[in-house]
């Protein structure tokens, strides 16, 4: 770093000092800009007033920045990016959500603290949908872990057609969210459906997989775990293939027998890779949004609503804006809950290890 | 390059843009003729058949060279998409093709413009809606619900009818077993069909459900066949337009917006009369093709069906049946005739149709420059005159005009146009009110439970019965 001070020793401190590569004070002053902007103006006109002063701060800080932290420099356009698509929404969304707000109604937003997090937490449909979430999840990620895990083991071994097999393995995790989508709701449909075509061979009756709950989750979780079990088959791959050969052959010296190799000697090596795909499987999962959209629209009834539809439901149809970015703001709690959980398993398991 | 030469770069290339910008604000008065005019529409034929014409013979009255640029989406997800823009405050639409139930919703958030005053201004317009039939005129344009405030214009009238198959119920063989098995013609022609109640429609879905490897009019199945099918899914409005038709029909009633604040929902909806109106819907569904036990038996998996060759009749709206005689998309395209959909017979033998429109209006947004409101002004004009009419309605199209409809040419167009103007006067539409979206999924979803069997016809309209009391009493819409 090669910061230069021409600070005086007379001249007053240089947060006070009226130049443009006086970063802090841009940032005061746009902040206090701001928040007078959104008291006193119109939304639009705060708006815009918002956002020259976010500018100005913005560019006080490059200019300050420039010839001396071009790394820094390199980045934030990105950060930028990051900013105003990201995070600036999320922090709008989580004060929205202390507010009663319709999109569609012309009334502005009404302040009433904890309200709709109150109202959220004591409404028996939201628990409803977590659990249906919950079971949903437990079971997708289930199968997509045993299922990635088994293939792993198989493409870990070499043999003849691997590479063309691997590749078409991995297809399902590669294909967007609406044609698997649209693949399986005909691949179900009883009339024209592989699947009832098939049942219908054996039993003469049209097979009729999405009329009943049970039915309905499992060709959910079905759909899903096609899709992603390649994932987890990766991750997992990736740990038996850095696994040293030299210590097979000790173990077959030792006559380990097949279980206490994998035990002592595999496992070790792709527990953590393990933890990662069930970390981010089960985030994903959390989220299941367009498989279940696409294939049931939550139904029969609303027996397969996961969470996530709830909130689009909540958001977008009924236009309960704040009310949807509270049950947001919880999902996202449960979640980075749910992942530091995962963390200090891991963690800790590494640590005894 | 040091930061003064590399600030000075950066004002140069900022000053070019700033240059580029004006020219291109100067260049655009050269083609300061041009209006364009944005447009969401639902993505189907009705809206497909318009740009067409529009693109071919559309001359503005002014001179100026009006573009319309429609954004097609999927009907669907149309309502979620066009909500989004609205609220959303990006005003990337001057006009919509709206489903008239859209109405209060956009009317109270401020997006569509009320039009009295264009059609105040303008005595021709003025005529040709006063020469409209009165039940799309009210669904598609008025808000609250019949009242004398205008909001649209008639796009795409639209209701729906019984497209069945002329190689099967004209097939002889059928014929005579349906007579021995029944006691009673099997309907023919469109006008025998006309006469078709649900206790008859009932029979067809019984008659026709063959195996596959029975024979059907002669021929050996190779699938499995159905006799009837109507709108029974979980999405959007794909099972209320068909419920609502029962419900009319035995007398009961849906909670009436024209009766608020006094109208209740709790022993309206869940009248006696609507438990049986919907216990006879549910027991249609058992002779209809399987996936209507998925809740996704919506009007486009019921037209798929039809046009594939599954089932020998279907309720649907007319803006599928130009597909279903194009031999392109449709098996069945030279075997299709069209009747006035089944009704209940009354005690006086007369059959009683009472049904849920369809259609839709063209709104205008609130945002629409002077210029573009008169250029649409004079589009809708275009659209409603009756040459314009004609034409759209020689293409599969329809039309709420009176004179237009009741010209002897009409019938002549397309077939199914004999069922227009006897099948108008039956129609009625559901709510108005900014709130309808959420009492139309919460009915989805308490209607879903019932197709697919996981409740009664009593259980299911209580839910629905009590969730609207509740919701309606909260959004003022009942008061005690």
């Amino acid at each position: 770093m090669t910061s230069v001070t021409t600070t005086g020793a007379k001249s007053p401190p240089r947060i006070l000092q009226p130049r443009l590569d006086n970063w802090p004070a841009a940032f005061i002053l746009a902040i206090i800009i701001s928040i007078l902007a959104i008291a006193l103006l119109p939304p639009k006109a705060s708006f815009w007033v918002s956002l020259a002063a976010c500018a100005l701060a913005a560019a006080s800080a490059v200019y300050n920045a420039w010839g001396r932290y071009k790394g820094g420099l390199l980045v934030a356009p990105a950060i930028a990016l990051l900013f105003v698509m990201n995070i600036f929404p999320l922090l709008w969304s989580l004060g929205l959500s202390f507010f009663s707000y319709r999109a569609n109604r012309m009334k502005p937003p009404a302040f009433i603290g904890l309200d709709n997090y109150e109202k959220i937490l004591t409404d028996p449909t939201v628990w409803d949908r977590l659990q249906t979430t919950a079971i949903m999840a437990i079971l997708t990620v289930a199968v997509q872990m045993v299922v990635g895990f088994l293939l792993a083991l198989l493409f870990s071994k070499q043999f003849p057609l691997r590479r063309y097999l691997l590749i078409l393995v991995l297809t399902p995790m590669m294909l967007s969210y609406v044609a698997i989508g649209a693949f399986f709701r005909y691949y179900y449909e009883p009339t024209f459906g592989l699947l009832s075509q098939f049942v219908r061979m054996f039993t003469g009756e049209p097979f009729i997989l999405l009329a009943t709950t049970q039915g309905a989750m499992a060709g959910i979780v079905f759909a899903d775990a096609w899709m992603w079990s390649p994932f987890v088959m990766l991750l997992v791959l990736a740990g038996l293939v850095s696994v040293p050969k030299y210590l097979y052959e000790a173990a077959a010296i030792d006559r380990l027998s097949g279980w206490r190799q994998f035990w002592n000697i595999t496992f070790p090596y792709i527990r953590g890779l393990l933890m990662l795909a069930l970390l981010f499987r089960t985030i994903e999962a959390f989220k299941l949004f367009d498989v279940v959209f696409l294939l049931t629209e939550g139904g029969p009834g609303t027996s397969t609503e996961t969470i996530a539809i709830y909130v689009y439901r909540q958001a977008i149809q009924f236009n309960k804006t704040s009310d949807s970015t509270a049950i947001s703001y919880i999902l996202l709690f449960t979640v980075i809950v749910l992942t530091n959980l995962y963390l200090y398993l891991a963690n800790r398991r590494a640590r005894e290890a | 390059m040091t930061v003064k030469t590399m600030l000075k770069g950066l004002a140069t290339a900022s000053a070019m843009a700033a240059v580029m910008t004006v020219a291109g604000a100067s260049l655009a008065p050269a083609n300061a003729e041009e209006v364009v005019l944005r447009m969401a529409v639902p993505d189907w034929p009705p809206t497909r058949i318009m740009k067409d014409m529009f693109d071919k013979n559309y001359k503005a009255p002014s001179g100026k060279d009006v573009k319309l640029e429609i954004d097609f989406i999927p009907w669907p997800d149309y309502y979620t998409r066009l909500n989004a823009s609205l609220t959303s405050g990006e005003q990337k639409y001057n006009m919509a093709v709206s489903d008239s139930q859209w109405l209060g919703a956009f009317i109270e958030g401020g997006y569509y413009r009320k039009v009295n005053d264009l059609i105040d201004a303008d005595p021709d317009l003025k005529a040709t809606l006063a020469d409209m039939h009165p039940a799309p005129l009210q669904a598609y344009a008025t808000y609250p619900y019949k009242s004398e405030n205008y909001y649209g214009f008639p796009q795409m009238p639209d209701i729906y009818i019984n497209y069945y198959r002329t190689d099967i119920f004209c097939n002889e063989e059928e014929q005579a077993n349906f007579q021995a098995k029944y006691n009673q013609k099997l309907p023919c022609t469109p006008e025998e069909m006309d006469n078709v109640d649900w206790d008859m429609y009932e029979k067809f879905g019984e008659f026709f459900m063959r195996k596959k490897g029975e024979k059907l009019a002669g021929q050996v199945l190779d699938d499995d066949f159905y006799g009837i099918a109507y709108q029974a899914g979980k999405a959007y409005d794909f099972s209320t337009m068909q419920i609502n038709a029962f419900i009319w029909q035995y007398g009961g009633n849906i909670w009436d917006e024209t009766q608020a604040p006094k109208g209740h929902a709790e022993g309206v909806v869940n009248s006696p009369e609507a438990v049986k109106a919907l216990d006879h819907y549910l027991r249609l569904t058992k002779y209809m093709p399987p996936v209507v036990k998925t809740g996704s038996m919506d009007i486009f998996k019921t037209d798929e069906l039809f046009r594939e060759g599954k089932v020998a009749s279907h309720i649907e709206w007319i803006g599928f049946a130009e597909s279903t005689i194009n031999p392109q998309t449709s098996k069945v395209s030279d075997k299709v005739a069209f009747a006035l959909p089944p009704g209940l017979r009354g005690e006086d033998g007369q059959i009683i149709r009472w049904a849920n429109i369809g259609g839709q209006p063209f709104v205008i947004m609130t945002w629409s420059t002077d210029e573009q409101i008169k250029e649409i002004t004079d589009f809708v004009k275009w659209w409603l005159s009756p040459e314009v009419q004609h034409q759209y309605a020689a293409q599969g199209g329809q039309s709420a005009i009176k004179s237009v409809y009741n010209d002897p040419k009409y019938v002549t167009y397309r077939p199914w146009n004999r069922t227009w103007a006897p099948g108008l006067d039956w129609q009625k539409d559901t709510w108005h009110i900014p709130e309808f979206f959420e009492l139309l999924v919460q009915g989805q979803e308490q209607y879903d439970l019932a197709i697919t069997g996981k409740q009664d016809a009593k259980t299911t309209l209580d839910n629905i019965a009590a969730f609207q009391e509740k919701l309606l009493k909260e959004a003022g819409h009942i008061q005690d």
